[in-house]
């Protein structure tokens, strides 16, 4: 037990799992060349081993491309590092005046590792158009999709049966909870093509018999998926709907068959549902109204100087209503949710929010607050000590 | 007895003041002789400041022009636009007359078919072009007339490149920079007035003026030929080409130089002079700005210095009407180009560096102690510089605002540190580093600043003094600190492995100072990266985002965390701490640089291409001063390195003794 704990405490662990964290750091950025941010950070820094490949456009690839560096993913050093901390200061610390720096450095490094922690874990980001003079009161995910059974039938509201597109795998049949229905997933592609047969073309087979595959002769061609930071995949499914007195039929859904197409239904006796496939879809109690977009520019370039966008939230409970300018480095908090600016389209005239809800937000802040301070505990004794000594010399 | 010793006493009191007397005269030499180089070396780049032409060139020099955002003088324009054709800021004609910036940018636009004759184009490598007839044995620089039999292939060759910028082969590189400089020479050139034969450069007023006294009745004729009524053709005719050539100079002219008419709103575009010939259409009056270009270029022409000078000085009088809030700080901006700051306190940590070599060998109070004034006075100088940016750009507190000002505050920083240094142990090494990694940044922000201006305005996303001014001057002190400890490190492989005088006192000195500036570095780059994700936070609503900047200044932090653990647990001893700081180089010429080359994410704003190129060398050659420091201890000549080895040996003869 005590060689153990010894080995779990000592300082060349912590050196060790620096250094690796450094060759983590420095691989798990190459990559992005390759994979994008958002996919490198899940094979790097959000994993327990990763491993990097000499990438194919380097040169030498041909003498080259057999190397593989596996190495410790994020969590694993991490985690190794936080055992490694808590286990120095269990055995090796006092606490004493001279050490508060170190401690508070340590503490405020603790809570910076819990805090990413937290944010990998519990963070979510989505975005929400709105055009100039619209509402919305939901924000859309731009990676997640889902299945979206919607009644319309209710005067006041619609009822949405959601299920998400990870749940999407051929041959599987989930029931949609609260209506007589279940669907049966054909075929699902994470991303594909979508075009349209051409009529004296022979088109290729489709297993849809209903909406608009039909009606408009779409064919799909499977695509690989896209990392890109900017890419979007088009995800697509034929699935097919099944009622208590048999199938339905099958439709072909797509996020990029979406409000600008007819809405495609399903009929089943007196009942009808929408069906689509679209980015999932977060909704909220209050709406987004925005009243003014601006986007200004340097004068005489196209250089980006300010975009800005004036809002209105109109909430269920009138009590929080709330007006607010919302633009670069600024912000709107609200309900627990942020509003950034973040993109704009349609000649300027929607405005693209980022939509984040990330519980702990606020440690990062005090962690930095306490590393800093310690920090400057710590080299502020020393250069103290320093200036002392020489002043006795 | 008494008197013997009496007698004694004195004799050696007098050697003692004539040896006494010898030293201070030594030491007044010294510092009246660095003291004159210094000053030749500051004074002499106030020498351009005037020039000794007829005409007002100076005056000609602060006309206002709007690029990029900001009121400029022309005598920016004129060298950003040298810079980027020729790589410097001067032209050398065939005469062998050498021409300043402002001076070519006049010939340029009001006496073009001389200009054309100027070697400007630089092209490192003319014979890989396969441009029969071009190449001049050792020449890099063409004029345009050199180039104008070849332009047609050239624009062949050009259509054949890659397309995708980043992934041109040299050659590739080459052919478009030539292409793109042969444009912007193009439109640089009809910047003040249309062009054409000399005969109506020599006629512009009696152009303009044909042409507004033609709107009228043109528009008139135009609106006949509309209607189907019958029209005066031939007068028609007159207003469409006017009105074609107008067109098609409002696409090419680059600059802005005409404001709009009073009242002025900042934030208004300004037009180029084709635009504003064009607007006259729509019944505004023609701007005076115009038809004063169109006098200066005329009397230009004509040799005449005094309506020249009148012109030109009238010029800039109407603008400080318009505009009395931009004119110091045009004015400030020429001053600015004219003493270059950066480029004297280059030359300055040069001196510095010898100096202090000097003193290594011989006299070494004395110089030591000017070397501490020069790098003093170098220091200041550097210091204003980075406040005449902040005047310019009109943003206080905001160091670094692009990858060229990072590397002019890099070597500030390193001065600073350095120099701090040099005030604590007097011994020359903080001078002698601070001058090195001073040098050597100057020298880096030098090339950067060939791709342009290096006073652009901030993006949307980046446009906030109070962040700029906080994470980004941290994280570059950061930077700066890295590579003071890096250099300092490097001096002690160095002088440990070579230098017979390097002993355990300077060892132990000199990794105390590694020591203090790795702390320092830690702080800031750990300060700066926190300051970063509140930033990002703020602004895209994610603390850490993995982007390759900013995992490059976590990789600057988990370096000096490796280096202080490492020292703190005894894990390495001198030499193992001077690889690390060693290593602390290449990590940071990674973060600094290396990040940028990738071409993704949110903060690569400078890419480069050579870029790749330097940073392996730079790699190479610290990896070979880390081999170094680990050659094993018989190879060091210093006392140092002997001590430690006979001690080795002597472990190692106790060690098998004890078995």
């Amino acid at each position: 037990m005590k060689p153990l704990f010894k080995f779990f405490s000592s300082l060349k662990l912590t050196v060790v799992l620096l250094t690796f964290s450094m060759m983590l750091i420095f691989f798990g950025t190459l990559d992005q060349v390759q994979y994008g941010i958002w996919h490198t950070q899940k094979l790097y820094f959000e994993s327990f081993i990763a491993v990097w490949a000499y990438p194919e456009q380097a040169p030498a690839y041909n003498q080259l491309f057999w190397l593989r560096i596996p190495m410790p993913g994020g969590y694993l050093i991490g985690g190794l590092l936080f055992i490694n901390l808590l286990a120095a200061h269990f055995t090796r610390f006092k606490m004493t005046w001279k050490k508060s720096g170190i401690f508070l450095v340590h503490f405020g490094l603790v809570l910076l590792l819990v805090s990413e922690l937290m944010t990998d874990l519990l963070s979510k980001e989505s975005q929400m158009p709105v055009d100039e003079g619209g509402r919305s009161n939901y924000s859309q995910s731009h990676r997640a999709n889902e299945l979206v059974l919607i009644d319309r039938s209710h005067p006041d509201y619609d009822s949405v049966h959601a299920i998400p597109a990870t749940q999407l795998k051929a041959g599987k049949e989930i029931e949609v909870p609260n209506t007589p229905l279940s669907i049966r997933v054909v075929k699902y592609y994470p991303n594909a093509e979508i075009g349209r047969a051409n009529n004296n073309a022979t088109a290729p087979q489709s297993p849809a018999d209903r909406g608009a595959a039909v009606k408009m002769g779409i064919f799909v061609t499977p695509q690989p998926v896209s990392y890109a930071d900017d890419a979007i995949n088009t995800a697509t499914a034929y699935v097919e709907v099944l009622s208590p007195e048999g199938s339905l039929g099958t439709w072909l859904v797509s996020n990029v068959i979406d409000e600008r197409f007819p809405p495609q239904t399903v009929q089943a006796g007196d009942q009808s549902w929408e069906i689509a496939l679209r980015f999932q879809r977060q909704y909220y109690p209050f709406e987004v109204e925005l009243i003014d977009f601006s986007h200004d520019k340097y004068p005489g370039t196209e250089i980006p100087y300010n975009y800005s966008s004036e809002v209105m939230v109109h909430h269920q409970d009138s009590t929080k209503n709330q007006k607010a300018l919302i633009y670069m480095n600024h912000p709107l908090r609200y309900e627990g949710l942020t509003f950034y600016q973040a993109s704009f389209a349609n000649q300027d005239r929607t405005s693209i929010f980022q939509v984040v809800r990330n519980p702990g937000w606020l440690l990062p802040y005090v962690s930095v607050l306490l590393m800093g301070l310690g920090m400057c505990v710590q080299f502020g004794m020393h250069f103290f000590k320093f200036l002392g000594k020489r002043r006795q010399v | 007895m008494r008197s013997i010793r009496n007698a004694l006493f004195q004799v050696s009191r007098q050697t003692q003041t004539s040896l006494t007397r010898t030293t201070s005269i030594v030491k007044k030499l010294t510092y009246i002789i660095i003291f004159g180089v210094t000053a030749l070396i500051v004074l002499g780049s106030l020498r351009s400041f005037k020039s000794d032409s007829i005409f007002d060139i100076e005056s000609f020099a602060e006309l206002p022009v709007q690029v990029g955002g900001r009121i400029k003088p022309l005598d920016s324009v004129a060298r950003n636009t040298l810079l980027l054709l020729s790589g410097r800021q001067k032209v050398i004609t065939a005469d062998g007359e050498t021409l300043s910036p402002i001076e070519w940018f006049m010939d340029l636009t009001m006496r073009p078919e001389i200009a054309d004759n100027y070697p400007i184009f630089k092209i490192e490598f003319p014979d890989d072009l396969g441009l029969a007839g071009l190449a001049k044995p050792g020449e890099r620089y063409y004029s345009f007339n050199d180039l104008l039999p070849f332009s047609e292939e050239l624009r062949r060759l050009h259509s054949e490149i890659n397309p995708e910028p980043k992934k041109r082969s040299p050659y590739e590189n080459q052919i478009a920079d030539i292409n793109e400089g042969l444009m912007r020479y193009h439109r640089v050139m009809h910047s003040l007035h249309p062009i054409g034969s000399a005969e109506r450069l020599d006629n512009l007023d009696e152009e303009y003026q044909s042409y507004t006294l033609m709107i009228a009745p043109g528009m008139a004729e135009l609106r006949k030929q509309q209607a189907g009524e019958p029209y005066d053709a031939a007068r028609l005719n007159t207003f469409i080409t006017f009105a074609d050539d107008y067109l098609k100079l409002s696409q090419t002219a680059m600059l802005r130089v005409v404001p709009p008419p009073a009242p002025i709103d900042p934030m208004e575009d300004w037009k180029n002079i084709g635009l504003e010939l064009l607007d006259v259409m729509k019944g505004d009056p023609l701007s005076p700005y115009v038809t004063s270009y169109a006098s200066l270029t005329m009397s230009y022409r004509a040799n005449d210095a005094a309506a020249f000078n009148q012109e030109a000085s009238e010029l800039r009088e109407r603008f400080k009407a318009d505009f009395p809030d931009a004119i110091g700080r045009v004015h400030f901006e020429r001053m600015f180009n004219a003493f270059q700051p950066f480029y004297i306190s280059m030359q300055l940590y040069v001196w510095v560096f010898l100096i202090v070599c000097i003193s290594w060998l011989r006299w070494s109070q004395p110089l030591g102690t000017a070397a501490f004034w020069v790098i003093v006075v170098a220091f200041a100088i550097h210091t204003f510089g980075l406040l005449s940016r902040m005047y310019i750009q009109e943003r206080y507190g905001v160091f670094v605002t692009n990858l060229y000002s990072s590397a002019v505050f890099v070597g500030w920083g390193a001065v600073l540190l350095g120099a701090l240094i040099e005030k604590f142990y007097k011994n020359g090494i903080g001078a002698a580093m601070a001058s090195l990694v001073g040098f050597c940044t100057l020298i880096v922000a030098h090339h950067l600043s060939m791709s342009g201006d290096t006073l652009e305005m901030m993006r949307a996303v980046l446009d906030s003094n109070f962040w700029l001014a906080t994470h980004v001057t941290v994280i570059t002190f950061g930077y700066s600190a890295m590579f003071l400890a890096g250099a300092l490190a490097l001096m002690f492989v160095i002088f440990g492995v070579f230098s017979r005088k390097f002993n355990k006192d300077t060892a132990r000195s000199l990794s105390a100072m590694v020591y203090g500036i790795t702390c320092f570095a830690t702080l800031f780059s750990l300060v700066g990266t926190i300051l970063g994700g509140i930033w990002a936070d703020q602004s895209w609503g994610r603390f850490w985002g993995w982007d390759p900047k900013e995992n490059g200044a976590l990789m600057i932090v988990v370096m000096g965390a490796i280096f202080l653990h490492a020292r703190w647990g005894g894990i390495c001893r001198e030499r193992g701490l001077m690889s690390l700081a060693i290593c602390g180089n290449i990590i940071t010429a990674w973060s600094w640089f290396g990040t940028n080359l990738l071409g993704v994410g949110l903060h690569s704003y400078g890419f480069t291409d050579s870029g790749f190129y330097w940073l392996l060398i730079f790699w190479t050659s610290q990896c070979i001063f880390i081999a170094t420091a680990l050659l094993p201890w018989r190879f060091w000549r210093s006392e140092f390195g002997q001590a430690n080895y006979r001690k080795q040996r002597k472990d190692i003869l106790t060690a098998a003794e004890g078995a």
